[in-house]
């Protein structure tokens, strides 16, 4: 079968300075995969130059078999992305966030049915910006569903929320990897991604340090929890010692 | 077609509902032009001018919604577009961003039109103003205006570095030209002085081609200004291209 994305020693660094460094990624369909690693240890860079919006110095990116450069129209009806940051207007209303969605795909779903699903039909003509965090996130993954993607990309997307409102994020991913979407996630959260992701890798300073499943990553630690394995492998716990 | 009709209705309920524009590009020209209207009547322009004060303020009244999009609206809102990493969204979508940038484009173009017609309207039913140049010339004169306007908006929303500064230069564009072009403040009532200070701002050109135009004055008084209007345009859009700044 062929995988959804395929990145093959992607490298790249900003004025000299290493971002990421032979960063190899293989996520087969219907996967959830986990990127993660502290904060500056290139997840971000690592999705950019995968979605194309900067250019990898060297290494080769393939997302559903095209080339995210080149193949961009096309290839962009099939992945639903959605942003660390909120990226939209002032005082836009959620049923107008979704129009303007929809309007930008040839095949999308109806958004009213998502809503539904998403338990947010009765916000439709509330501002996005008076929803709560979780209704919010919440609405940033029906937008990446607006254009029936067989591949989406969440970045951070239960930062900031509270226990019951992560929960509930999850609830909904586990319906979408039910169903079969191929799903690229970064978290901070080890508790998240055990739950949800069937491969993880840990960046460290751009670099690969562990690839694989969440059982092999325990294993191969001197740990029996994830979350110390986790910060085995990203050292953070290292650097937190030292500041004592 | 489809993601520009709806995105165009979209932003322009948005626009709408931050009523800035509104102010400043529908009311503020009717205001000046009522207020005009008011103070000078049909008093001629000058002692023994065929037209009258009115008529002559006609074509810098009909500037002032241009210069509202093109150098505050515009601006203002590419460069919070970009902060918000709106347009990098579309970068990651079948569509541009170059289409969002089209429809802010045509938004200002709407107001400026409805602007238009509201001052004729206005102008001619409590005023008695008549248009006596030829509505071809003014027509391309407004869109010569409208261009040159809206480019000098691309130029400062594509290039400022954070919403902060464009809507500084946005300020140290807009309140000088608003008032000392004379598209509120009529040219003729300036000290000559003041009037020479006012003939650097690009907008007292654009007026004074409008002006003609509506007049119906000889067009070779105009060449001047219409050279300033066509090369801003090409400077401002060949800076806009070369150095506009999606993220």
């Amino acid at each position: 079968m062929q995988t959804t994305i395929e990145v093959e020693k992607l490298s790249k660094s900003y004025n000299g300075l290493v971002a990421i460094e032979n960063v190899n990624i293989s996520i087969s369909p219907g996967m959830v995969f986990g990127l993660l690693g502290a904060n500056g240890a290139g997840k971000s860079t690592t999705i950019e130059c995968i979605l194309g919006t900067k250019k990898q110095d060297s290494g080769t990116v393939s997302i559903l078999g095209m080339c995210p450069q080149t193949d961009r129209k096309k290839l962009f009806e099939e992945v639903g992305i959605q942003f660390q940051e909120a990226n939209y207007q002032d005082k836009i209303t959620v049923g107008e966030l979704c129009e303007v969605t929809q309007s930008l795909y040839k095949t999308a779903a109806d958004y009213h049915d998502l809503l539904k699903q998403f338990g947010l039909l009765d916000k439709t003509k509330s501002p996005v910006s008076e929803l709560s965090g979780g209704q919010r996130q919440r609405l940033f993954i029906i937008l990446a569903l607006i254009p029936k993607p067989k591949v989406v990309f969440l970045d951070e997307l239960t930062t900031g929320l509270d226990a019951k409102a992560r929960r509930d994020v999850w609830k909904s991913l586990s319906n979408l990897k039910e169903k079969g979407l191929t799903i690229l996630l970064t978290s901070h959260f080890m508790d998240e991604v055990e739950v949800l992701c069937d491969k993880i890798c840990i960046l460290k300073k751009g670099k690969t340090v562990f690839y694989g499943t969440i059982a092999e990553a325990i294993a191969s630690s001197p740990f029996d929890k994830f979350e110390d394995a986790y910060l085995w492998y990203s050292d953070e716990e290292e650097k937190e010692n030292e500041n004592i | 077609m489809k993601t520009f009709n709806t995105m165009l209705k979209t932003e322009l309920k948005l626009s709408l509902r931050g009523m800035d524009m509104f102010i400043f590009a529908i009311c503020m020209p009717i205001v000046v032009l009522i207020i005009l209207g008011v103070i000078y009547g049909n008093k001629p322009a000058y002692d023994d001018a065929e037209y009258s004060f009115l008529a002559q303020s006609f074509g810098a009244i009909s500037t002032i919604a241009i210069c509202a999009g093109g150098v505050m609206g515009l601006p203002l809102v590419i460069s919070d577009y970009r902060h918000k990493k709106i347009l990098k969204r579309f970068k990651v979508t079948p569509t541009s961003p170059s289409v969002i940038l089209t429809v802010q484009v045509t938004i200002y173009t709407i107001y400026s039109l409805v602007s238009l017609v509201l001052v004729y309207a206005v102008a001619k039913y409590f005023f008695g103003y008549q248009l006596n140049g030829s509505w071809f010339q003014f027509g391309c004169g407004y869109l010569l205006v409208m261009v040159s306007m809206f480019s000098i908006g691309m130029a400062v929303g594509g290039i400022a570095p954070n919403s902060k500064i464009a809507s500084v230069i946005a300020s140290i564009l807009y309140f000088p030209m608003l008032i000392f072009s004379g598209a509120t403040l009529p040219y003729e009532v300036m000290p000559t002085a003041l009037q020479k200070v006012a003939d650097i701002l690009p907008l007292t050109q654009g007026i004074k081609l409008l002006k003609a135009a509506s007049l119906g004055l000889s067009i070779d008084g105009v060449i001047f200004p219409i050279i300033v209007m066509i090369s801003l345009a090409v400077i401002c859009i060949i800076i806009s291209i070369k150095f506009f700044k999606w993220e």
